[in-house]
C-alpha cells in the first residue's frame, strides 16, 4: 500500500510522456500490429470460409469461384436420418462427457490443490497424460479393454473415452484458478459459520467457476468434434457425427460434408454463447 | 456475550518437526484487548489460528469460558476474525459480505438487513452497500472486514495484523477506532501484530512471543518498564543492555562488573551476596545527560552521534571504557543540545536498571 | 434393450446385462448383441450401398432367417477385428476389399475359403470370384480402368499407356498408393505394362516416376469429384465411380483399356471364431442370390459375381456380365503385394514426395 503510493507519483509523468516521445514509431507499430492481427484472423477463419462456400455451392464438388448459392446440401443433411441420428448422438455424448469431465476434473483439481496428497505432481502428470498419448491409441486401448471385459461398445464406454481425453482440460483450467485462490477466503467463510460444504458452494465454487466453466467448454467442444477416440468406440447404429462424416467421405464427397461442418460450428458457437448467457462466463472472465 | 479464553500448554508441531508454537499458556480475560506481539515466525499467528480453529494444536487445550473447544471445528466457534488483507469475498457486494455470517446463522432477511445497516453505520460505510470490495480503498475494505466480523456479535474478535496494509496515518486512525469499538462493545479481542508501538498503544495486556514461546505477559507499562527477558527488553523500544559478573560496590551494595572499567550499581532490591553472570537493561530516557563538568556522574563519555527526533533527542555516546550507550533526552531547546564531540556525564538511578533473565 | 427384456429368450446373463445398463440410467447403451443371440454381425459400406442394405436387403434377410443383422459401417474394420478376441470376434462376416481380406487371412482373422457345401450359390459364380487370388468369395467386382472428360477433345483413349502422354500433364489423376486399393492395383498394372509382369516392381517404379506431374488423392470419392469438376482430365478410376453419375449428363466416361481392367473385388469372409457360422454362411449365400445381386448391382454399378444374374439392358451394357467381358479382368496378387507393402510404401512415398 505505502509502497504503491510512494511509487505512483514518479511513474505517472512517465506514462503521460510516453505517447509524445514515441509518437512516430507508434504510428508504424499500430499498422504492423493491425497487419499481424489481420493475418492471424484470416489464417484462423479461412478454413471456415472455405467450408461455408463449399456448403452453399450447388455443385457436388468443390469449385472456385462458386457457381451459386443453394441450400441443397443443408436440405440433404437435415433430411438424412443417419446424419440426424449422428448429430443427436454426438450432442448426447458431448453433454454427458461435459458433465462427467467437469465434475470429475474439478473435484480432482480441488483434491490435488488442497488435499495435501503424496505424489501430487505425479498424479497431475498422470491426469494430463491422455493429452500426450495419440488419441487413436486411447480409443484402441479402451476398445480392447471393453472387448476383454465383454461389455460390447456401450454409450457409457464412449462417454468414458471422451471423458478421459477431456478431463485434462478441466483439471488444467481448474488448477490454474486454484493456484491463485486465496484460501483465507474459505477460512473467512468458516469463521463466519459456514460448514465446509456450505463454504464450497458459497465461496470456493463461485470463485473457481471461470476455470471450471472454461474447462467445461473445452470438454464439450473436444467431445463434440472428437474423432480418433470415437473411431473404435462407436457401435453400429450409434455413430457420432465426426465418424459418420468420415465414413460418408469415403463414398460421397459433396457439399453435405460442408453443411454438416457449418452446423457443427454453429452448434459449438451456440453452446459457448449459451453458457455465457446462462452462467455468466463474461462477468467472471474479468475477475 | 464476550468470553474469556484459556490457552493451556498449547503446542503446534508441523510435519517435518517444525515446532511453531511451544507450550504456550496464557489467560485472556473477558472484554480484554489482548495482543500477541513478536517478530515474524514467532508463532503468534499460529496461536491465533488455533484459537480460530484453522489449526489443531498438537498438544494442550484451548478453553472458552471454561469449555474445551480444542477440537471444535472453526465454523462452530462463534468467533469473528479480521484477516490480514481482509479476505473479503470478491464475488459479493459490501452488504453481502457483511450479511454472510448472519445468513449462515439462518436469520431472516429483515433482521439481516437491519443488522447489516447498523454494522455499516458503525464503521461509517453507509451508502457503499452495493459496491464490490475491489472498488473500495484499503481503509474502507478494512472497515468492511471489521463490520463483517462484529455483526455476528462474536464471543471473541480475532485480528491478524489487520492494520498492516494501511499507511501510517490511516493506521493510527484505525487503531483509535478499533480500540473505541472494542471498548464500546466490551469485546474480548485478540490482536496479532509485529508492531510494538501498535501493541503498546492499544492493548490492555500483551503477550510477547519469540521462537514459539511466550516471553512475557503483562500490561504495556509492565512490558516496557519491567521486561523480564533480554528478548523483551530488546524487542520493545530502544534499550541499553549490559552483561557482566556480579560484584559489590565500594559501599558494599550489589553491583555488576560489565568490563572495560565500568561497574554498575544494582537496585537495592537485589541481594548483595550474589555471584554469577547477569544482564541488565537501562532505557535510554532513564539516563540524564549533563555537560562534562557536571558533578553527579554514573559514567562519563563523548557524544558520537546526535539524532534529533523533534520532541526528543537521541544520543549515541561512547563511554570512557568503550561501551556504547543510547541516551534519550526531552528536547529542552537548541542551546541545551549536545553535538558530536561534546564530553558529557551520564547519570541514572540504580533502581532504573532492570535485571533480565537470559 | 426393452425388446430384449420382453423377449422370451431372456436368460440370466442377458438379464444382468440389461439391469446393469438400466442402472446406469440415461447413459445406458443400446443393447449390444452377444454371441448367443441370433444376431449376425457384419461390416458393410455406407453410401448408396448402405441405404439399400438398410432399407431392403438387410430387413429381408432378417425376416427370412429370423435374426438381427448388425452392420458396422464405421471404418476401420480390420484393426477392430484384430483388437477383438479370436474366439469371440466382433464380426461374423467381414465385407471389405480383397487386399484387406488378404491381410486378415494372413493374420488368421478370417477363414481363407468358403465351403461350397454350405454356400450352394458358390457353384454359380464366375471363376475369378473364388480364384486363388481371392480369400473367401468375391460377391461383386468393379473394373479399374481410366476415367476421362469427354468435353476436352481427348478422343480415342484405348490404352493404359496414354496416361503417360504429356498432353495430360496437369490434368492427370492418381492415388496415394499406401492408402488406396486403386493406387495399389494400378502399381501392379504398371509392372505388366512396362515390365515383365505384375511383379516387376522396378519397372513399375520407373513408370510411376514418369507419370509426374500427377494429382494424387487418398479417397476414391475425391477423384470422382475432381473429374466432375474438370480439375482432372484423365485418371485411374473404377467403373462404378463413373457410372454412378449415369443420367446426370456429366461430361465423363469410363475407358476400359485394351490391356485389360483391374478388378476391385467386394469380398466376404467368415471369421473362424464366429458363433454364428450357420447364419454367416446363409448370409454369404443370400448375398450371392441372383435377385439380391441384381438389386445391388443396379444400385451401385458393381458387376455381380453370379453368372445367372440378368441385369436390365442399361446395366448389362456396361457391367461385366458375360464370360467374355469377365475375362478382361486382371486380378492382383494381394498376398504377394501385402508381403512387400512396407517396402513399396516407402518407395512410392519417395517417388511422389520428390
Amino acid at each position: 500500500m505505502s509502497t504503491s503510493t510512494s511509487h505512483s507519483p514518479s511513474l505517472a509523468p512517465d506514462r503521460a510522456a510516453a505517447p509524445v516521445r514515441t509518437a512516430v514509431p507508434r504510428h508504424y507499430g499500430r499498422y504492423i500490429y493491425l497487419a499481424i492481427n489481420t493475418a492471424i484472423l484470416v489464417f484462423l477463419l479461412a478454413p471456415i470460409a472455405v467450408v461455408v462456400v463449399f456448403a452453399l455451392n450447388p455443385t457436388p464438388f468443390i469449385q472456385f469461384p462458386p457457381v451459386g448459392v443453394s441450400l441443397r446440401w443443408f436440405e440433404k443433411f437435415f433430411a438424412s436420418r443417419d446424419f440426424m441420428q449422428a448429430l443427436g448422438f454426438s450432442l448426447e455424448v458431448a453433454v454427458l462427457t461435459t458433465v462427467s469431465a467437469t465434475v470429475l476434473g474439478a473435484s480432482a483439481a480441488l483434491a490435488l490443490a488442497r488435499g495435501n496428497l503424496p505424489g501430487t505432481r505425479l498424479i497431475v502428470a498422470t491426469m494430463l497424460s491422455p493429452l500426450m498419448l495419440p488419441a487413436i491409441l486411447t480409443g484402441l486401448a479402451l476398445f480392447q479393454t471393453y472387448v476383454l471385459l465383454d461389455v460390447g461398445r456401450p454409450t457409457w464406454g464412449l462417454v468414458a473415452g471422451h471423458t478421459l481425453v477431456t478431463l485434462p482440460y478441466v483439471v488444467r483450467t481448474t488448477l490454474a484458478v486454484l493456484h491463485n485462490f486465496d484460501t483465507r477466503l474459505e477460512e473467512a467463510a468458516q469463521n463466519l459459520g459456514a460448514s465446509p460444504l456450505r463454504t464450497f458452494f458459497e465461496v470456493t465454487l463461485p470463485l473457481i467457476k471461470p476455470g471450471v466453466l472454461a474447462g467445461a467448454i473445452f470438454a464439450f467442444i473436444v467431445s463434440f468434434d472428437q474423432f480418433p477416440v470415437s473411431l473404435f468406440l462407436v457401435s453400429p447404429g450409434n455413430e457420432t457425427l465426426p465418424v459418420t462424416l468420415f465414413n460418408y467421405l469415403k463414398f460421397d464427397l459433396d457439399g453435405t460434408i460442408g453443411a454438416a461442418s457449418v452446423v457443427s460450428i454453429v452448434l459449438a458457437f451456440v453452446v459457448v454463447i449459451g453458457l455465457d448467457r446462462t452462467v455468466g462466463l463474461r462477468s467472471y472472465v474479468k475477475l | 456475550m464476550s468470553a474469556s479464553i484459556e490457552i493451556a500448554g498449547v503446542s503446534k508441531v508441523y510435519d517435518g518437526g517444525v515446532r511453531a508454537v511451544d507450550a504456550v499458556a496464557m489467560d485472556i480475560r473477558q472484554g480484554e484487548f489482548f495482543s500477541l506481539l513478536g517478530p515474524s515466525g514467532c508463532g503468534k499467528t499460529t496461536t491465533l489460528r488455533m484459537i480460530a480453529g484453522f489449526e489443531i494444536p498438537s498438544a494442550g487445550a484451548i478453553r472458552v469460558d471454561g469449555a474445551d473447544i480444542t477440537h471444535v471445528p472453526a465454523h462452530k466457534r462463534d468467533m469473528g476474525m479480521v484477516f490480514q488483507n481482509y479476505a473479503l469475498f470478491p464475488h459479493r457486494t459490501v452488504a453481502e459480505n457483511v450479511a454472510f455470517g448472519l445468513r449462515m446463522r439462518g436469520l431472516d432477511k429483515a433482521s439481516i438487513a437491519t443488522k447489516v445497516k447498523a454494522a455499516l453505520a458503525m464503521v461509517e460505510l453507509s451508502g457503499l452497500e452495493d459496491r464490490r470490495p475491489t472498488q473500495l480503498s484499503g481503509g474502507q475494505q478494512q472497515r468492511v472486514a471489521l463490520a463483517r466480523a462484529i455483526v455476528i456479535a462474536p464471543r471473541v474478535l480475532l485480528c491478524d495484523e489487520p492494520l498492516g496494509a494501511l499507511d501510517k496515518k490511516l493506521r493510527q486512525q484505525m487503531q483509535f477506532e478499533l480500540k473505541q469499538l472494542q471498548k464500546k462493545l466490551g469485546l474480548t479481542l485478540v490482536f496479532v501484530t509485529h508492531d510494538q508501538e501498535e501493541a503498546l498503544a492499544m492493548s490492555d495486556r500483551i503477550a510477547v512471543m519469540n521462537g514459539g514461546r511466550v516471553e512475557q505477559v503483562g500490561t504495556p507499562a509492565e512490558i516496557y518498564n519491567q521486561p523480564t527477558t533480554r528478548f523483551v527488553a530488546d524487542f520493545i523500544g530502544d534499550t541499553n543492555i549490559f552483561r557482566g559478573e556480579r560484584t559489590t560496590t565500594s559501599a558494599g551494595g550489589p553491583a555488576l562488573d560489565v568490563g572495560k572499567g565500568l561497574i554498575l550499581a544494582l537496585p537495592a532490591s537485589i541481594e548483595t551476596q550474589g555471584t554469577g553472570v547477569l544482564s541488565v537493561a537501562l532505557r535510554p530516557e532513564k539516563i540524564r545527560l549533563s555537560p562534562a563538568d557536571g558533578t553527579a556522574a554514573s559514567a562519563r563519555g563523548v557524544v558520537e552521534n546526535t539524532n534529533f527526533l523533534g520532541g526528543a533527542v537521541l544520543y549515541r555516546i561512547t563511554l570512557g571504557g568503550g561501551h556504547r550507550v543510547l541516551v534519550q533526552q526531552p528536547n529542552a531547546g537548541t542551546d541545551r543540545l549536545f553535538v558530536p564531540g561534546n564530553g558529557v556525564t551520564l547519570d541514572w538511578t540504580p533502581a532504573d536498571l532492570v535485571v533480565l533473565k537470559d | 434393450m426393452m425388446k430384449a427384456l420382453g423377449s422370451s429368450r431372456l436368460n440370466r446373463r442377458r438379464f444382468l446385462t440389461a439391469s446393469a445398463s438400466l442402472g446406469i440410467g440415461t447413459i445406458a447403451a443400446p443393447y449390444v448383441a452377444r454371441a448367443d443371440d441370433p444376431t449376425l454381425r457384419i461390416t458393410g459400406w455406407g453410401g448408396k450401398w448402405g441405404e439399400v442394405m438398410k432399407a431392403e436387403i438387410g430387413p429381408a434377410f432378417e425376416s427370412e432367417f429370423k435374426c438381427k443383422l448388425q452392420t458396422d459401417s464405421a471404418f476401420p474394420y480390420l484393426p477392430k477385428l484384430q483388437a477383438s478376441s479370436r474366439s469371440a470376434p466382433i464380426y461374423d462376416v467381414l465385407h471389405t476389399n480383397s487386399n484387406e481380406q488378404w491381410a486378415a487371412a494372413e493374420m488368421g482373422l478370417v477363414e481363407p475359403k468358403i465351403d461350397p457345401k454350405l454356400v450352394p450359390n458358390l457353384a454359380d459364380v464366375y471363376p475369378y470370384a473364388i480364384s486363388d487370388k481371392i480369400v473367401g468369395v468375391s460377391i461383386f467386382t468393379s473394373a479399374i480402368g481410366l476415367g476421362m472428360r469427354t468435353d476436352k477433345g481427348y478422343s480415342g483413349v484405348t490404352s493404359w499407356k496414354e496416361l503417360w502422354d504429356a498432353k495430360y500433364n496437369g490434368v492427370r489423376g492418381g492415388y496415394v498408393i499406401p492408402v488406396n486399393s486403386l493406387g495399389q492395383a494400378f502399381l501392379m498394372m504398371c509392372g505388366t505394362l512396362f515390365g515383365k509382369g505384375q511383379l516387376d516392381l522396378d519397372a513399375a517404379y520407373a513408370a510411376l516416376e514418369k507419370l509426374k506431374p500427377i494429382k494424387i488423392v487418398d479417397f476414391t470419392g475425391a477423384m470422382e469429384k475432381m473429374l466432375l469438376s474438370g480439375e482432372v482430365g484423365l485418371c485411374v478410376i473404377h467403373d462404378s465411380g463413373i457410372y454412378r453419375y449415369d443420367g446426370q449428363n456429366q461430361p465423363t466416361d469410363f475407358v476400359s483399356p485394351s490391356e485389360g481392367v483391374l478388378s476391385l473385388e467386394q469380398v466376404l469372409t467368415i471369421t473362424p471364431g464366429s458363433k454364428m457360422k450357420e447364419l454367416a454362411n446363409a448370409y454369404v449365400n443370400y448375398m450371392l442370390r441372383p435377385e439380391v445381386q441384381k438389386r445391388l448391382a443396379e444400385t451401385v454399378w458393381y458387376s455381380p459375381a453370379n453368372r445367372k444374374v440378368k441385369l436390365d439392358p442399361k446395366y448389362d451394357a456396361k457391367l461385366l456380365t458375360t464370360p467374355e467381358k469377365v475375362s478382361k479382368l486382371i486380378q492382383v496378387d494381394w498376398k504377394w503385394y501385402n508381403e512387400r507393402k512396407d517396402e513399396i510404401d516407402q518407395r512410392v512415398n519417395r517417388i511422389f514426395r520428390a
